[in-house]
């Protein structure tokens, strides 16, 4: 029973300070700083407003930076990956990508893993990639999971 | 004639100094794989054109010496880095002692200028205040995602895209620490780390969390 609650306890404290794999609560004092929230009180256009096309500089932004953790083909599978305490995403599995809408993609990507409730391993690209970047990402990850937001 | 004869071999003595302090790194080939200026287009080794502004002169003494991996998935522009079939960080050259501490020497003059100095007089990080940064070093700003970092067991983790900074106390300049998190731009044009917009306190904290990692620490 001891060991029990030492390995429990232990299983916490990692979730604490590494990349916690469980839903975190969301914690808006942590999110990085971005250039839209210091420099500007507009609101911020999760949906795109115009159709948005994937390019061939969609997908080199994709390689560029994405892969790092996503892989090359998106499955999760980049050469950080496993060092990581929670796997980066498989962008090619539909059964959960199709239960996050793309203002949640959206806002994983601009805000960090935190700001949508998961892995702190995510970083914020807000002030990396414009907005219309991050839609035409949004829009390059479901090709590449081939689903919609149910 | 004789005239002409004494200027030349007096110019010879007079340069002589400036060009056996600038050969050893031209002589090496240095520039084959690095930048010694921003001008040149991207090598596949790191960039030197701001050597004396990131590096400390004894770590560089000791790693021409003794090349270790810090780019475990090789240099970003490198076609294997993606694939993790990078070989370019355990191909560096060793060098003699001798010729190590003056291609140190010479790598020390390769400066920016008008580089400001981040970090003059910080008082040490209090327990407490290491605590938060380390915090934020690994879940607000994720830097353990992709550079190799200590943990509080002293233990070597985290990803591997990014340089490792587990030995950047030792290998790092603080001030071009702190610069670099302040406008990477200044330094390279395309890097694969986000960008943040970080209070300067927060920004010098984390250069001070940076600089405590070394390798007498890992346990």
């Amino acid at each position: 029973m001891k060991i029990f609650l030492i390995v429990f306890i232990f299983a916490i404290a990692i979730g604490m300070t590494a990349c916690g794999d469980k839903p975190v609560e969301i914690n808006t004092a942590g999110k990085p700083p971005l250039k839209a929230e210091s420099h500007s009180s507009a609101p911020i256009a999760t949906v795109a407003t115009e159709p948005v096309v994937v390019t061939a500089k969609t997908r080199e932004t994709y390689q560029w930076y994405c892969a790092q953790c996503h892989g090359t083909k998106g499955k999760g599978d980049g050469i950080n990956a496993k060092f990581l305490t929670v796997p980066p995403r498989n962008h090619t599995k539909a059964e959960y990508l199709e239960t996050r809408t793309d203002e949640q993609f959206f806002e994983a990507i601009k805000f960090g893993g935190l700001s949508v409730g998961r892995a702190p391993c995510m970083p914020a690209w807000g002030s990396t990639l414009s907005d219309s970047t991050i839609h035409e990402l949004v829009r390059y990850i479901r090709e590449l999971c081939q689903c919609e937001a149910l | 004639m004789k005239k002409i004869l004494y200027l030349l071999m007096g110019g010879w003595f007079l340069c002589s100094p400036m060009l056996s302090s600038a050969s050893l790194i031209q002589e090496k080939k240095c520039s084959e794989c690095h930048r010694l200026s921003q001008e040149s287009d991207k090598k596949k080794g790191p960039d030197l054109f701001y050597a004396g502004n990131k590096f400390q002169a004894s770590w560089l003494q000791q790693y021409l010496q003794n090349p270790v991996t810090i780019r475990y998935a090789g240099g970003i522009q490198d076609p294997g880095f993606l694939k993790g079939t990078s070989e370019s960080s355990q191909n560096h050259p060793i060098l003699s002692t001798k010729d190590a501490e003056k291609i140190a020497q010479e790598l020390m003059a390769i400066t920016l200028p008008d580089l400001p100095d981040e970090v003059n007089s910080l008082d040490p990080l209090t327990k407490g205040q290491k605590a938060k940064i380390k915090y934020q070093f690994e879940r607000t700003f994720s830097c353990i995602s992709c550079h190799q970092s200590l943990n509080l067991a002293g233990k070597v983790r985290g990803g591997i895209s990014g340089p490792s900074l587990v030995n950047a106390g030792n290998r790092l300049q603080a001030s071009w620490v702190a610069n670099w998190l302040k406008s990477p731009n200044t330094f390279s044009d395309k890097s694969r780390m986000p960008i943040y917009e970080i209070e300067d306190e927060t920004r010098l904290q984390l250069t001070q969390f940076i600089m405590i990692l070394k390798n007498e620490n890992i346990r």
